[in-house]
């Protein structure tokens, strides 16, 4: 009897399951493109609750491959099977890319035979299968020893954000890191390892990785040397426009992993601005703008001879000017349009007395 | 976002209640108005210096732009300083100019005008006159000032011949702080001041 029962309120439950599941795929369904190193592109529907392997039985067909014959790149990392569509931070019409698993050594070889000896000894580095950057990197605002002793608690608070200016959208928006290969520019591309810090991601040549955009895999060098990752950014908060839709990050923006206190109003906020000091004096968004005003209606931004017209910590604290300057983006268009004419003025001094006619000449303060 | 000058003042506030400096009465601050735009500090003649045992009145005004900006300051009692104006209490130090950074606050700008009461910079002066005796005619200046203190702060040392003076000029109609301020102009000379009020 109870054997009856219990089996008749599984079926209910399953039922409910899937209407409800039914109710939640309508609106989450991600509409992905696919990239294949053969120049085709085809478009995928996908669930969040998928996995890779989901990915490879639908996209595999399509190329006329095996399931494991394929395997799935995605923001500088082969994605393993289990991964699911959910945590690789897909927005809608991302794109992933599928790649024929070669095996590396006899492709290689055929290609290119005359840099077989040095491609032994150093090899093609395994990459495993793992899961997405955004899942594995963790905040670049810790330091080394921080990195090591991490809780799994504090993990989850310690992932990577990212901030970018979005040009679109106009604001200050959530940002996703992404690679390419800085050779061709092809987004299936595996990085060697993940950057942890700020330089690994802004400046050139520091992670190298394994580019399979092409049919001929890229190389840095003669040697056949692998090539380096290029780093950039996308907003998070609007539908990708494709791979040109790029957004600038602003570095200095934060996650306030560590609770510290705005500098000028003292309240503690989530997203913070940390300036390049050795202090690192930090303010809330609303207090750096509110500071960037303040000296804009002085005229007091100043001309860095590398960065532009920038600004120190307001602390007063030596060697702090900001290098990134789209964080002044931060103002209002009206603000950030001033902020260029004054730093055009800035930059282009006055024409030497002279040349201007003594009548101007005259009425400019001597100095 | 005058928030952003409130919330600080307001947290600033609390920080030089809890001060020790609180504690020694040497340093104290109030409200003037409800908004916190306005506040009242005052110092305590540092010791072993003209200004001890005198209690110095300060107006702090607070722009919308603090702390990125500095507060605007000045002496409301009247003070005999080479630094500090001796007719409108205006003061001239860096801090409180081109040198303001945002991690000062209240109670380091109270402490750094206590500073400055025990080490006058007679190079950078505010008060021209002030600084010219006080580089020339040094014990002059001690007097001047020690007796600014005792008349304006409350300070201890009477000074009956200066009182005397003043008195001469007061019978023949004058203000007593502007026969105070032309005698101290005038090295106590009763007749260049007579001469300096009356030609």
């Amino acid at each position: 009897m109870s054997f009856i029962l219990e089996l008749i309120t599984s079926f209910v439950r399953k039922m409910l399951e899937l209407l409800t599941f039914g109710g939640k795929t309508l609106t989450n369904t991600l509409k992905i493109y696919v990239k294949t190193n053969t120049g085709r592109t085809l478009t995928v529907n996908l669930e969040p609750q998928w996995d890779i392997k989901n990915v490879k039985e639908l996209v595999a067909p399509q190329l006329g491959l095996q399931p494991d014959e394929v395997k799935i790149i995605f923001a500088g990392k082969e994605l393993s099977d289990a991964t699911t569509i959910m945590q690789c931070d897909l927005g809608q019409q991302s794109t992933l890319h599928a790649i024929r698993m070669r095996p590396p050594t006899i492709q290689r070889e055929k290609l290119l035979s005359m840099s077989l000896e040095e491609e032994e000894p150093t090899g093609t580095p395994t990459e495993e299968a793992s899961k997405p950057l955004n899942e594995t990197l963790l905040d670049l605002q810790l330091e080394n020893d921080e990195r090591l002793n991490i809780t799994d608690e504090y993990r989850v608070r310690a992932k990577a954000h990212f901030f970018v200016h979005c040009g679109q959208c106009d604001k200050l928006c959530n940002g996703k890191l992404r690679v390419r290969c800085s050779l061709c520019k092809g987004g299936a591309f595996t990085v060697h390892r993940d950057p942890e810090c700020w330089d690994d991601v802004l400046k050139p040549r520091r992670i190298p990785g394994h580019c399979e955009s092409l049919e001929i895999a890229c190389v840095d060098n003669a040697a056949g040397d692998p090539p380096y990752a290029e780093f950039y950014f996308k907003c998070a908060e609007h539908v990708s426009g494709g791979e040109k839709d790029f957004a600038a990050p602003l570095n200095l923006i934060k996650n306030n992993i560590k609770d510290v206190p705005c500098l000028a109003c003292t309240d503690v906020s989530e997203t913070v601005l940390v300036f390049p000091c050795a202090a690192q004096h930090v303010t809330c968004i609303d207090c750096f703008r509110q500071y960037c005003r303040s000296r804009l209606g002085d005229r007091q931004f100043m001309p860095h001879p590398d960065f532009g017209y920038t600004l120190p910590c307001p602390a007063g604290c030596e060697h702090s000017f900001i290098e990134e300057i789209h964080h002044f983006k931060l103002l209002t268009r009206e603000e950030y349009d001033r902020y260029q004419r004054f730093a055009t003025e800035e930059a282009t001094p006055p024409p030497p007395c002279g040349t201007l006619g003594s009548v101007v000449c005259s009425a400019l303060p001597q100095s | 976002m005058a928030n952003m000058a409130v919330s600080r003042i307001k947290r600033e506030f609390k920080e030089v209640m809890r001060s020790e400096e609180i504690v020694q009465c040497s340093i104290k601050i109030e409200l003037v108005n409800d908004s916190w735009t306005e506040l009242r500090g005052e110092i305590a003649g540092p010791p072993d210096t003209p200004y001890e045992g005198g209690k110095f009145i300060l107006e702090i005004k607070v722009p919308e732009t603090y702390p990125f900006n500095p507060p605007k300051v000045r002496f409301i009692t009247r003070i005999w300083h080479p630094n500090i104006s001796s007719v409108t209490g205006a003061i001239c130090l860096d801090i409180l100019k081109d040198n303001w950074a945002a991690a000062m606050t209240l109670r380091t700008v109270l402490l750094s005008l206590q500073a400055l009461l025990a080490a006058a910079e007679p190079d950078d002066p505010q008060d021209a006159v002030v600084a010219y005796q006080f580089k020339d005619k040094y014990d002059l200046f001690l007097l001047t000032a020690k007796h600014w203190t005792n008349a304006y702060a409350g300070g201890p040392h009477t000074f009956p011949d200066c009182d005397s003076k003043i008195q001469r000029l007061r019978d023949m109609g004058v203000d007593e702080h502007d026969a105070r301020g032309v005698l101290s102009k005038e090295n106590w000379n009763l007749e260049k001041a007579t001469e300096c009020l009356f030609s």
